[in-house]
């Protein structure tokens, strides 16, 4: 955030390795942290001596896209070589920062904690997460060590989809890949995107949408000119500051709670104390009347959809009596238009009425459950293995689904084709195994502080919004609540006029950007950590695209040896399509098509299905042949979209019942649909290998790759 | 290090088998891997009844999963680079000396 010409890649006439190049890059990297800190710190005195907070979000939003873009346009090539691969001479460090970026995606840094404070250890049957994204997120760089990414650096690729071609030959496994690549790619991209536009919203109090287009501005100036090379340097850039943005709040939360900022060594002790508050809420007699109210309107729900023509029949009669209630009396006339308002908002015809109502009645049934709904924060599992069979059953399905989402999420990562082609860019085999040992390092010193955060962050919501007023709660959450009810809603059930902890309602993505005005930090602290959640959407983002576009040009277009074109003309082409491509995420983006976790978990069973099992096989097993390899990508990606669509509301009413997936199998959730998947891919490559063998041939022997 | 000969431009090259896998990297390779699963499925599998034993103020349950697994992977990617370069260091010093002998053979 220094001046944008600060952090500067190494251009092509500079000298690619040995130590001059690296210490150069030292220099540029420690200058730049300098930069960072320095304008932090004149932030923070410039909000001392009175700048208003109207101008922190814009300018931080506005300067740290800048540096990007930036770095980006200094980055600018059309060497094919440093487009698709950064010139392979990145240094495992840097790498190893720049995977981390582009591996920590809105999803870690914005949902992470908030999914974390929600879930606790496991989450609910019906819904499995918690520490099980991170231990997926993390777990998975063990297989990409050893298993793939050492293994596809020796090849020198330029794409993930290329393995399959150079592996087993001919067109169609290249295809399957490229089409894979794009589907799993372009559910993650829009995840982000949405988190752009999130945080741009909030910034700056532009609209959603305009927020989208905004964020998107910076992917495109990042990496349209540059490629690989300059998203690269612009995820080193991004990593400092979205390492900054998280540690700062958590080690302030941690000083002002535990008197050390060393928040994951110190956060233990919080655990028991939000076990012992937990323990005391379950007895209130006030938040026992908050679930007592919300039980009541679960039920008047349930009694409306029993008759849904009748009901709504009758709650428009209702209506209407009370407008013409209001206009006898002679009200005021904004009570009238309110009253209009509310009958214009019922539900126009009995199945949106059925669907709206069917999801309030679960809502309401999800809040009238003791603390929120939410479950104990350190119990491992919900029910109870030694309970009743309803608790039992409860304690299983919840198990079950947790190792079944981490496991889909550690096999997912192994897959992911944005990750793996960083790998493409170091310089040896030896620098790639280099790299993903640094990736995850510098992941890891985000992962252990997001559980401490939603600890700490657990804690200052019971100690202190819990049991305080109504009317003196903070600017901060009228604020949220307007971007988006969802988010956040806090709601007087029981009308005594003090906050319960049932009656808050925070959404997953809203924890992490609320925390600094929730531990009551200075606003520059809000500015950095929406600034660091946008860097990690951003470097996301561009590394998506990238993949994205290059499995269009590279693997669909031109894997037809008749299309003729200069290396140059690909890149410029590949350029086009990535624009293509960015604004049509941006586009489906902006229908808000869902929550960003339950989006990216379901790109990672997507990957984990789709490329594992065959890339394995392949780089293991010499038996493995090109048919084999195509049926078990098909299988794999097939039950695993197969699973998924057939638990999709909208797509249940529209197809015929037989061809669904009969109730969940084994009661796995949809999300992690890859449990499924990636056996069946296996087992299908080998069985298909295995009956279109050939001839056998003579091994040679080298001794890795 | 060895660089396998491959052409510049992968997209030329025919299909190929991968070459046969040195015994002790599978090796490595496969005991990390158990270590792996341990600590990631195995320990989070009987979480429950790690509960109950508090180290140092954490129940042993949550931390193995909130940060001790964690440290256990990075420990396993650092080994495996590790192993794997003094692998490749060894290999690369018999070839050298084989390859000095076989020249003083050819002198003497």
């Amino acid at each position: 955030m220094a001046e944008p010409g600060s952090f500067s890649p190494a251009g092509p006439e500079r000298p690619s390795s040995g130590p001059a190049y690296l210490w150069r890059l030292h220099r540029i990297l420690a200058l730049y942290i300098v930069g960072v800190v320095g304008f932090l710190a004149l932030m923070t005195w410039a909000e001392y001596q009175g700048l208003s907070r109207h101008w922190i979000g814009p300018i931080f939003l506005f300067l740290t896209v800048m540096v990007y873009a930036g770095i980006g346009v200094y980055g600018r090539t059309t060497d094919p070589e440093e487009y698709y691969v950064a010139g392979r001479r990145i240094p495992p460090l840097y790498n190893g920062m720049a995977a981390a970026a582009d591996w920590m995606s809105a999803a870690s840094f914005i949902s992470l904690s908030g999914a974390l404070y929600l879930q606790g250890f496991s989450g609910t049957p019906e819904q499995a997460g918690g520490l099980a994204y991170l231990l997926g997120w993390t777990g998975g760089f063990c297989l990409v060590a050893m298993l793939i990414a050492p293994h596809l650096r020796a090849m020198g690729l330029y794409t993930v989809p290329e393995f399959f071609h150079v592996r087993f030959g001919g067109r169609w496994p290249r295809v399957i890949a490229a089409l894979a690549a794009v589907l799993c790619s372009f559910t993650y991209v829009v995840a982000q995107i949405y988190g752009v536009g999130l945080i741009a919203s909030r910034l700056t109090g532009v609209q959603f949408e305009i927020g989208i287009m905004l964020g998107l501005g910076g992917v495109l100036l990042c990496s349209f000119l540059g490629g690989m090379r300059a998203i690269t340097w612009t995820q080193v850039a991004q990593y400092v500051v979205l390492l900054l943005a998280f540690l700062i709040p958590v080690s302030w939360l941690a000083y002002k709670q535990l008197g050390n900022p060393l928040a994951p060594l110190v956060y233990g002790e919080q655990i028991s104390k939000i076990a012992g508050l937990e323990a005391q809420l379950l007895d209130s007699p006030a938040e026992y009347q908050v679930v007592q109210t919300y039980l009541r309107r679960a039920q008047d729900y349930e009694a409306r959809l029993t008759d849904v023509e009748g009901a709504l029949e009758r709650e428009r009669e209702k209506g209407r009596e009370r407008i013409r209630a209001l206009r006898a009396q002679g009200a005021d006339v904004g009570l009238i238009v309110s009253a209009s308002r509310d009958l214009a908002a019922l539900p126009r015809d009995a199945a949106t009425a059925r669907e709206r109502w069917t999801r309030e009645m679960r809502e309401n049934y999800e809040r009238a459950r003791p603390l929120g709904g939410l479950p104990r924060h350190s119990q491992a599992y919900a029910g109870d293995p030694h309970g009743t069979p309803e608790e039992q059953r409860d304690y299983d399905l919840t198990r079950r689904n947790f190792l079944a989402l981490m496991f889909c999420l550690m096999v997912g990562t192994a897959g992911l084709p944005h990750l793996l082609t960083r790998y493409y860019t170091s310089p040896t085999v030896l620098g790639a195994r280099a790299s993903v040992a640094w990736s995850l390092f510098f992941i890891a010193l985000l992962y252990l502080s997001a559980p401490a955060l939603a600890v700490l962050v657990k804690f200052e919501v019971m100690q202190n919004l819990v049991g305080s007023s109504f009317d003196q709660l903070p600017n901060w959450m009228a604020q949220w609540a307007r971007v988006d009810s969802s988010l956040l809603s806090v709601e007087d059930v029981n009308g005594d006029g003090i906050v319960q902890f049932g009656e808050i309602r925070l959404g997953a993505d809203l924890i992490m950007l609320a925390t600094p005005e929730l531990g009551g930090l200075p606003y520059v602290v809000s500015g950095l950590v929406a600034a660091g959640g946008l860097a990690a959407a951003l470097s996301t983002a561009d590394g998506l695209l990238l993949t994205i576009s290059n499995a269009m040009v590279r693997d669909l277009y031109f894997s037809d040896a008749q299309r003729k074109a200069s290396p140059e003309q690909r890149v410029i082409l590949t350029k086009f399509t990535l624009l293509a491509v960015a604004l049509s995420a941006a586009f489906v983006a902006a229908l808000k098509p869902s929550e960003i976790l339950p989006m990216v978990s379901a790109s990672f069973s997507l990957a984990a299905s789709a490329f594992v099992p065959a890339m394995v096989l392949g780089i293991f097993w010499r038996g493995t042949t090109r048919e084999g390899a195509v049926a078990g990508m098909l299988v794999g990606l097939g039950v695993t979209v197969y699973y998924m669509l057939s638990h999709v509301f909208a797509l249940r009413a529209l197809l015929p019942p037989w061809l669904l997936a009969d109730g969940l199998w084994f009661g796995i959730q949809p999300i992690s649909a890859g449990v499924f998947g990636v056996p069946a891919g296996a087992v299908v490559a080998i069985v298909v290998s295995w009956i279109t063998r050939p001839a056998p041939e003579l091994p040679r022997i080298r001794s890795e790759m | 290090m060895p660089q396998p000969p491959r052409p510049i431009d992968a997209e030329k090259a025919g299909p190929f088998p991968p070459d046969l896998h040195d015994v002790r990297h599978l090796r490595l390779k496969a005991g990390l891997l158990l270590l792996w699963a341990l600590v990631s499925f195995v320990a989070t599998y009987f979480a429950r009844d790690l509960e109950f034993l508090v180290v140092a103020g954490w129940p042993l349950g949550y931390w193995i999963a909130a940060q001790g697994a964690v440290v256990v992977f990075i420990g396993i990617v650092v080994a495996y680079g590790w192993a794997m370069n003094r692998f490749e260091r060894q290999d690369a010093e018999r070839a050298a000396s084989a390859a000095a002998g076989e020249a003083d053979r050819r002198h003497g």
